[in-house]
């Protein structure tokens, strides 16, 4: 029996020595597994961009994407993200409305801005979409909701418009896994905290929508699309309690207050 | 790994084919189950116990078979629903990921050698132990 249990333990032992020795090796390299991966994100990222680009009306008013620029610099750069590559596109839309698409395409909806109260408020919409995109939320998801078969298909164009957008669609009005999303709120803020933003702004931004909720439903996709904002709003508020908070503005106020002039004209 | 040994007496050439038999089992059990690992396991279930009344010889041969077959069969599942969390779920491919892959490749390559010679061999008359398998047939297997 004891020779019986010491070859079962060999064996065992065997098995975990030969995974974590191959583990050592860069598989993903040798394989260009990461490669591969970025360039199917690149060409889906644009794909979809370029879908949103001939659909939309993309706002170039610099009262109104100056700002948003800055508010993303000083949170990529609090937080070592590389803001060239992001990719910031705001929408003309009366949405409130915000998601991040492959390849760090960030759109924003003129509704959303028009909804926030002040900078910390979209500076947390910024954050959560950024988290997202860090933390590759963004390709699980698509995998997850229409399959990484259907992906390839689009980016070698064996897939039609109809399903570009359809799966496009996926992403700007359906939610996220709970547990992505309450991810990407902790990070979220992180990030608010590292650039010096009141999170508070970001869990009030979710408080007076999930209140607003039942008049606007129609308008509220970013909303409708990240379910329990309540309880979000409250863990948001819970986790950053015991943050430093040496919080500061960004914008000067007659910036703001322009931004918002510009998004009514 | 694996070891010709004296067997309690000399088997006859039909229960030679017979135990040979649950070996090339396994081994089409084995091509056919890769994608779905259960496959394996009961298709050598089933023959194990289609001969459980065969004589001492076909019988230790089926009992090693069908043992060896668990191993594997945990191995492979651990792998078949990791690739599927990878495909369906929001699990990433990780160099760990690759490696799991590369050692079950690995252990069902050896299992798949070993299973060869050993069909071979039994054929032949000739008893072949597995290093922990073969033991443990010992342990279970009673004349």
């Amino acid at each position: 029996m004891r020779k019986i249990i010491f070859q079962l333990i060999v064996t065992i032992a065997l098995f975990f020595a030969v995974w974590f020795a191959l583990s050592k090796v860069d598989w993903m390299t040798i394989f260009k597994v990461e490669q591969v991966s970025k360039t199917t994100e690149e060409k889906l990222g644009d794909l979809f961009w370029d879908l949103i680009n001939e659909s939309e009306k993309v706002i170039q008013n610099k009262k109104i994407t100056v700002p948003l620029d800055s508010l993303l610099s000083r949170i990529c750069v609090s937080n070592d993200i590389d803001q060239s590559q992001v990719k910031l596109h705001i929408i003309e839309k009366d949405d409130i409305n915000a998601f991040a698409l492959p390849y760090n395409h960030l759109i924003i909806y003129s509704g959303l801005i028009s909804a926030s109260e002040n900078e910390s408020e979209i500076s947390g919409v910024i954050c959560h979409e950024l988290a997202h995109m860090e933390l590759n939320h963004v390709m699980k998801k698509l995998i997850k909701e229409v399959g990484l078969s259907v992906l390839i298909s689009i980016t070698i164009g064996n897939s039609g418009p109809d399903i570009i957008m359809e799966t496009a669609k996926v992403l700007s009005s359906s939610a996220y896994d709970r547990n992505l999303e309450k991810e990407a709120d902790i990070k979220a803020v992180d990030y608010l905290v590292k650039s010096n933003i009141n999170p508070e702004g970001f869990a009030h931004f979710l408080y007076k929508l999930s209140d607003n909720e039942s008049q606007l439903v129609s308008y509220l996709s970013w909303i409708n699309s990240h379910p329990d904002s309540k309880e979000r709003a409250e863990y948001v508020i819970e986790y950053s309690s015991d943050k430093p908070k040496n919080y500061e503005t960004i914008l000067a106020q007659e910036t703001w207050d322009e931004l918002k002039v510009s998004l009514k004209e | 790994m694996i070891s010709v040994r004296r067997f309690d007496y000399k088997p006859g050439e039909h229960e030679a084919e017979k135990a040979s038999n649950s070996y090339v089992m396994s081994l089409v059990a084995l091509i056919a189950g890769l994608p779905i690992p259960i496959i394996n396991l009961v298709a050598t279930i089933g023959f194990y116990l289609g001969n459980r009344k065969g004589t001492f010889f076909v019988r230790w041969h089926c009992t090693q078979a069908l043992l060896s077959q668990f191993s594997l069969l945990l191995m492979n599942s651990f792998g078949f629903w990791w690739t599927m969390s990878i495909i369906f779920d929001t699990e990433l491919a990780t160099n760990n990921y690759i490696a799991y892959i590369i050692s079950i490749i690995i252990f069902n390559l050896t299992e798949l050698v070993v299973t060869i010679y050993t069909a071979i061999n039994t054929r032949k008359g000739i008893h072949v132990e597995w290093w922990f398998y073969g033991s443990l047939t010992n342990l279970i297997c009673k004349a």
